[in-house]
């Protein structure tokens, strides 16, 4: 039988937690890369099938009629900006039609959030390493390349770090709209520090909204959830845009998805 | 050169060239060891900590910026506030839940100031005998939760 857990008002238990949080997080990374190959559904689905029949269900009656891969990314709470980041620039290395307008927004971007008032000398290490990335992208890199980059955790945090500021400078300088739509009391700031700027913090539709602004790429994501509906919801972010990528959300978690 | 190395050279360089009001470095002891520095505070003029020298001390591990520095005061003057025990562990969101790789040693060291200027009264946090007892000598591995942005 279990030894009985009897607390300790004297010990400190924090260090224990931590240190379990950690060996998660590490068991995380190991399975799962940053971002995955491409996975056909039924691959998927068999994953699933042992957790999860709703899940399955939509999958084989749904999801995989309209859609041919997926390809899955590791849930450290960066999720959505590391998929929301490949897939764009995966995009843009078989269609170059969106790559000029980006890249003029992407480089503008840093005077931006200077302006917003953002110390140029933290986020200029990691504006350059997100230009670094475009241009690779520009110069026709393979996706080999592309792929290697995202799953170089280095390399690949600058950017989510890049993407994450990007999203607060928009919601801070359109504070005046979106403050209504965050939840507690505090100011947009707060939310920002922290909700947004800090890694592994989730995103939210807010989060995605901004995103989808303040590059002007607009993004589909499938809703996957647990209700009894046969199909997933979909919802694009513009409304009424044509998305450049596509996202697949199961509550907490954000993988790309093929047509 | 790493990028936690490339960062902090970058970060001392402009500490040297524009020290914030009140925050001064030894450049030297941080160029003998680039991962552990000792940061001068001094009490704002307008505030309960007025005169008062202060110490900080810094750890950055190798996932700097992406990892939060670890923050503590050190020294013989400890500041007597609601949210730093007398063994110098500091109960600051930014450090540890809130941490950004946008910040840096600079945006800590002036919310450490502004922390100690909008105290209104000098005590030390409800729970410090029994935290000092039985904490880890790294604050970075105590769960803090954070209650008041007031003081």
């Amino acid at each position: 039988m279990a030894e009985e857990f009897v607390y300790d008002p004297e010990r400190n238990y924090d260090e224990a937690t931590l240190a379990q949080l950690r060996d998660m997080e590490k068991e995380i990374a190991d399975r799962q890369n940053l971002i995955s190959n491409r996975i056909a559904f039924d691959k998927l689905s068999e994953e699933y099938a042992k957790e999860d029949e709703i899940y399955r269900t939509k999958i084989q009656g749904d999801l995989k009629n309209r859609y041919d891969y997926v390809r899955k990314t590791r849930g450290d709470g960066n999720c959505f900006f590391r998929a929301f980041g490949f897939a764009y620039l995966e995009k843009l290395l078989t269609d170059q039609t969106d790559l000029k307008r980006f890249k003029d927004v992407a480089q503008n971007s840093k005077s931006e959030l200077v302006k917003l008032g953002f110390p140029e000398f933290t986020i200029e290490d990691f504006h350059e390493t997100f230009m670094e990335v475009v241009g690779k992208v520009e110069n026709q890199c393979s996706l080999d390349e592309l792929l290697e980059t995202f799953n170089n955790q280095g390399l690949s945090d600058y950017i989510v770090v890049y993407l994450r500021l990007l999203v607060s400078g928009f919601l801070q300088k359109e504070a005046d709209f979106y403050s209504c739509f965050i939840e507690g009391d505090r100011s947009m700031k707060e939310f920002c520090n922290q909700e947004v700027e800090p890694m592994g913090k989730e995103s939210d539709h807010i989060h995605i909204i901004a995103l989808t602004n303040v590059l002007g790429v607009p993004v589909r994501v499938e809703y996957m959830d647990r209700g009894d509906s046969l199909r997933c919801n979909q919802h694009v972010f513009p409304e009424d845009s044509t998305p450049l990528v596509t996202l697949l959300y199961r509550p907490g978690h954000y993988d790309i998805l093929y047509t | 050169m790493t990028s936690m190395e490339k960062r902090l050279h970058k970060e001392l360089q402009l500490l040297q060239k524009e020290p914030p009001h009140g925050v001064k470095i030894d450049v030297e002891s941080i160029h003998r060891n680039l991962t552990e520095w000792i940061v001068d505070l001094e009490g704002a003029q307008e505030s309960l900590y007025r005169g008062e020298k202060f110490q900080l001390l810094f750890k950055f591990g190798d996932r700097y910026p992406f990892d939060s520095p670890q923050v503590m005061f050190i020294g013989n003057n400890i500041p007597v506030h609601p949210h730093v025990y007398s063994n110098g562990h500091i109960c600051l969101s930014i450090l540890t839940d809130d941490w950004s790789p946008a910040l840096s040693v600079t945006s800590v060291c002036l919310s450490i100031v502004s922390m100690l200027s909008s105290c209104t009264e000098k005590k030390r946090p409800p729970d410090n005998a029994l935290y000092v007892k039985t904490c880890s000598k790294n604050p970075k591995k105590t769960r803090w939760f954070y209650h008041d942005d007031e003081v």
